[in-house]
């Protein structure tokens, strides 16, 4: 089976070339399709920096990274921009909804940016199955924390994408919440077939997944 | 990644931007303001310019009064020429002159007066009050004469009075409100149309050189245009000074007028717009701010940077549609209200045109703008990092100057400023203009830069108001540089055409009545003169009394070579050869003209012409010492030699010519008398006695003129200053703009202000001392650079003394100031007394 996710002796440092802030040293870890991943840490190891490096949000300095056997290292915005919207979904922890769209418009706009337009029905679906059919016109100012990580979920899930990065999805949550929200990312990950890559603090939530990779000072350990 | 032509992704641009727009367009109100105000003031210029234009065009022909008309001056044509003419069509004869009109008790008014026959007009109507009346001075029962309001007011006669000319009496048989071929003294002075068998009958020629027939004809087979005037011309082709003219030419003078005064408009439209620019790149730039996270969330997803980039510069150019589209409408509706501020005797009646041309000028002039200042702010978004979400740390992003950027800035401001060029008479001024506008601007962003810097460096005050206005302006949200851009160039604006109009003014009102004599008499008969100065100096022994002797002229080549061909249009002498100019003659140099180049000539000579030139014309018109002058003198060709170049003084409107010849050659040449008055006794009595005793002598009030020209002047700047506090207006919504932008830094800043103990008296004061700083800075540079345009247009372009006014200056600059601050402290009101809980809980 092909990994979703490849790192080749990845390396990220910030900073002058004379005295670099050295992030990660020689990561090495591949993500199969399907599998489920937690990256534990203490914070400031790492862990959220594999998961930008991940999106192609942020460039190697050193090393290879591969999403579905494609190289990303090197490749222009635009080219990183199609990879991310054919293969990608990113949940943040501070959700990041649009604030002037309601949440079926934020919804959308993952359906958009890969050009399949007027499928407000299925963005429709999806938030009520994930419990808001009374918040589809709502902004994001109008709904709690809880519902609004839930449209950010499903504005990364909705493209059913191969991969699933989330950062810390659940920091920003209470402990009900968190679990409501993480049976829900787990079903919908198993149910789409979907690899995910989950930064946590939440040992619990890590031991719910296939396999914990644990950074510490920007290694594996 | 967005392709041209790929429908889906336009539409889903034209979705977002137009739902974006939608739920913030309070955030985008600077720019649909700024942009619709500068846009009007195009739209108006164009549309008033243009139906001006039509306006000549549509009635060229009741603007010349004829399918063509022929100027003979002093002499009219042969019996046997107008004969000859009369063959092709309708012809009409009209006799202009200039003389008194009187009435009992009170003092003469020097009038243009039009004696014309009964064919007059050949197109359109004398519009005269009450309805009917201009018939009357075609009566052979009395003499009858239609006199404008002016006369009216001047001479406080009403229909049915009689007034006099030359000695005879004449009824008044209305107003004339209108005549179709526009009197320039209809509509600024005094003008007078009698009947041409009247003026036959009396004989009321003054026979001087200040008289002009002029013939038009109304072709009886108008199809045949071309034809019938290449047969006119061959008709009168017996004498090179009798001019022709067409109906193209007609509207020619007013033509120009316009032209000029609305190339001035559009450079302040243009003006306004680029201040208005600098407004859309800061609200953009703030606009793309407030959106960080959003736009960072979009890169997240799979959006490029150029997909965000054009849906925002769509929302752009919906504002801009919007606003243009507007701003055309009502421009173009304002050819009605131009009828209603035209003076009447204009006898125009502008109507609305509308056209897709018309309106794509003003868009496309918006569009230049609008891509000139949104291209660095929309660029920054390429700054907006998507990694930034899982930080949550944005830093605010600033206008991307790429050198790919500045390229293709530079060649959009090359483009903008080509296309107002072009579409000018005044090409150089304007390529002058547009360079010394960027220039400022260049000015005034280095001045807040050294401002800054200077503050950086020098800031020994301990007051708290002094430290944190410091803070405010070397902070990198500074308020200066925006402030003193946008402020500091409506400003230079206002002071440098206040500065120029002021020293108009003064000339007129105070320089120039010092100098000038009281009256000015022109075409007296030589027979009559000698009386005439003993008869003026039996009323007052200690008259200052000058009078020169005149003959008319016209200017036919300059070394062989036709002066038409040597001479442009646009060339500021051109007025010394073209028509009829008066010469006059000496054998001694005038004290008052010294000759700066070439020497006076020997007394005697008759048989040779010598010529002394007035040096600013020559070098105007390229001419040297020794160069050979053929002048047509009484329909015959005469050719003098230049000897030298004198300094003339036009402002004391003494006797002054652009041509003296030598009075050996000129005794032999029949002429007249022209003369000035300058006397301790009022001049109406004076005016009045002479015009008793000699009725054919004419004479100009000078005051009465310069009150004129005042007036006219106090109109036109009081248009020119409104229009300028246009630019003022847009700066200082571009300010409160700016300073709404950093309302929430600043409210920030003031709650933690507040938190450490700072009252409100402080925060109060730490403003007044920031904006005195800013304003005091902005303004020294401001009136540096008014004083120096002012000073260059005043000695060089006028040719006057520069005066400054401190007055005018401290009134401009604290009213200025005053409704800045006021403006400014209204936008800030929010800041005084900011809520704790939402700041804190960093809502």
């Amino acid at each position: 089976m092909n990994a979703a996710i490849q790192f080749n002796n990845v390396s990220l440092s910030y900073g002058s070339k004379v005295d670099p802030v050295e992030v990660l040293k020689g990561i090495n870890f591949s993500v199969s399709s399907e599998e489920i991943v937690s990256i534990i840490g203490p914070s400031g190891s790492g862990k959220t920096s594999i998961i930008m490096l991940a999106s192609g949000l942020e460039t190697a300095t050193e090393g290879s990274i591969k999403i579905n056997s494609q190289e990303i290292v090197g490749l222009k915005e635009n080219n990183l921009s199609e990879i991310r919207r054919k293969n990608i979904g990113i949940v943040f922890q501070s959700f990041y909804l649009i604030p002037n769209l309601t949440a079926t418009e934020n919804v959308l706009l993952s359906l958009e940016a890969n050009q399949k337009y007027n499928q407000e029905e299925e963005a429709k679906k999806l938030l009520s199955e994930f419990g808001l059919s009374h918040r589809l016109d709502h902004l994001p100012s109008e709904l709690s924390g809880g519902e609004q990580q839930r449209v950010a979920i499903a504005r990364a899930l909705i493209n059913k994408p191969k991969i699933i990065l989330a950062d810390e999805p659940t920091g920003n949550l209470d402990s009900a919440n968190s679990q409501s929200m993480m049976d829900l990312l787990f079903e919908y990950t198993k149910k789409s077939k979907t690899s995910l890559v989950m930064v946590t603090h939440d040992n619990s939530i890590a031991e719910r997944c296939d396999r914990i990779i644990e950074i510490k000072d920007g290694q594996i350990v | 990644m967005v392709k041209l032509f790929d429908t889906q992704q336009l539409r889903l641009i034209n979705k977002y931007a137009i739902r974006d727009f939608s739920r913030s367009y309070k955030k985008l109100w600077v720019i649909a303001s700024t942009l619709f105000i500068s846009l009007l003031l195009l739209s108006l210029t164009f549309s008033v310019k243009e139906a001006l234009n039509n306006e000549i065009t549509a009635n060229s022909k009741e603007l010349l009064g004829g399918d063509i008309q022929l100027s003979t001056g002093i002499d009219p044509l042969p019996d046997l020429i107008v004969d000859e003419l009369k063959t092709l069509g309708v012809v009409s004869t009209a006799i202009e002159l200039a003389t008194m009109v009187s009435s009992i008790d009170m003092a003469p008014v020097f009038t243009e007066l039009r004696a014309v026959d009964d064919h007059y007009p050949l197109y359109g109507e004398i519009v005269s009050s009450p309805p009917g009346s201009a018939e009357k001075i075609f009566s052979t029962t009395k003499p009858m004469v239609l006199i404008n309001e002016s006369i009216q007011n001047l001479l406080k006669v009403k229909v049915g009075d009689d007034v006099l000319i030359m000695g005879k009496t004449f009824e008044v048989a209305g107003l004339v409100v209108s005549v179709p071929d526009i009197a320039e003294s209809a509509v600024f002075g005094e003008f007078a149309i009698i009947g041409k068998a009247s003026y036959d009958k009396f004989e009321l020629s003054s026979g001087g050189s200040f008289l002009d027939y002029e013939y038009r004809l109304k072709f009886s087979n108008p199809s045949n245009a071309n034809e019938q005037n290449k047969i006119v011309e061959s008709i009168v082709a017996y004498d090179d000074t009798i001019e022709t003219r067409l109906p193209g030419e007609s509207g020619q003078r007013l033509g120009r007028v316009i032209d000029n005064f609305s190339n001035f408009l559009n450079l302040v439209s243009v003006s306004a717009m680029i201040i208005a620019g600098i407004g859309i790149s800061n609200t953009l730039l703030s606009f793309v701010n407030q959106r960080n996270t959003s736009i960072a969330v979009k890169k997240s997803i799979g959006f490029s940077s150029n997909f965000i980039q054009l849906m925002y510069f769509y929302e752009i150019i919906l504002i801009l549609i919007t606003t243009s589209i507007i701003a055309y409408l009502f421009g173009v509706f304002s050819p009605l209200l131009a009828n209603e501020l035209l003076p009447k005797s204009l006898g125009i009646d502008l109507q609305p045109t509308v056209s897709l041309i018309g309106y794509l000028n003003i868009f496309f002039i918006g569009l230049l703008v609008v891509l000139i200042f949104s291209i660095p702010s929309l660029y920054s978004i390429s700054e907006i990092k998507a990694v930034a979400l899982f930080r949550n740390t944005f830093q605010p992003v600033s206008l991307n100057f790429s050198l790919k950027n500045i390229v293709l800035l530079f060649i959009l401001v090359v483009i903008l400023t080509t296309y107002f060029v072009l579409q000018t008479e005044q090409k150089f001024y304007t390529v002058l203009y547009f360079v010394a506008f960027f220039i400022t601007m260049l000015i005034f962003y280095g001045v807040s830069r050294l401002l800054i810097s200077f503050l950086k460096k020098f800031h020994k005050f301990s007051s708290n108001g002094y430290r944190i206005a410091h803070r405010n302006i070397i902070a990198k949200k500074s308020l200066a540089p925006i402030m003193t851009v946008s402020l500091g160039i409506g400003l230079t604006l206002l002071l440098t055409l206040s500065f120029v109009a002021n020293n108009l003014k003064q000339e007129i009102s105070d320089t120039i009545p010092s100098m000038a004599p009281d009256l000015f008499f022109v075409s007296i008969d030589r027979d009559i003169q000698p009386d005439l100065e003993s008869f003026i100096k039996s009323i007052d022994p200690e008259v200052m009394l000058e009078f020169s002797p005149m003959a008319s002229a016209s200017f036919i080549s300059l070394n062989g070579t036709p002066i038409e061909e040597l001479v442009s249009e646009n060339n500021r002498s051109a007025w010394v050869v073209r028509g009829d100019r008066r010469i006059s003659w000496s054998e001694k140099p005038n004290p008052d003209n010294p000759i700066i180049e070439g020497e006076w000539w020997e007394p005697g000579n008759e048989n040779e012409m010598f010529i002394s030139m007035d040096s600013r014309a020559a070098y105007d018109l390229g001419m040297s010492i020794n160069d050979k002058i053929t002048l047509n003198i009484l329909g015959r060709d005469v050719t003098g030699t230049i000897k030298n170049f004198r300094e003339v003084d036009y402002r004391d409107i003494s006797i002054n010519f652009a041509i003296i010849i030598n009075k050996a050659f000129a005794n032999k040449l029949p002429y007249e008398y022209i003369g000035t008055l300058k006397s301790d006794v009022s001049s109406n009595d004076i005016l009045a006695r002479v015009v008793e005793q000699f009725p054919n002598v004419s004479a100009i009030k000078v005051d009465r003129i310069l009150s004129q020209v005042s007036g006219v002047l106090n109109k036109i700047f009081i248009a020119v200053t409104g229009i300028s506090l246009i630019v003022i207006v847009i700066g200082l919504i571009v300010i409160v703009s700016a300073v709404l932008v950093q309302t929430t830094f600043r409210r920030y800043n003031n709650l933690i202000y507040k938190i450490l103990g700072v009252d409100f008296p402080t925060i109060l004061r730490a403003m007044t001392i920031e904006f005195v700083l800013i304003y005091l800075t902005l303004v020294f540079f401001a009136l540096s650079v008014a004083i120096a345009g002012s000073y260059l247009i005043v000695e060089n372009t006028l040719q006057l003394t520069w005066r400054f006014d401190l007055g005018l200056t401290l009134w401009i600059l604290l009213t200025t100031a005053l409704v800045s601050f006021v403006m400014i402290l209204i936008a800030n009101k929010s800041i005084f007394s900011p809520k704790v809980y939402p700041l804190i809980r960093n809502e």
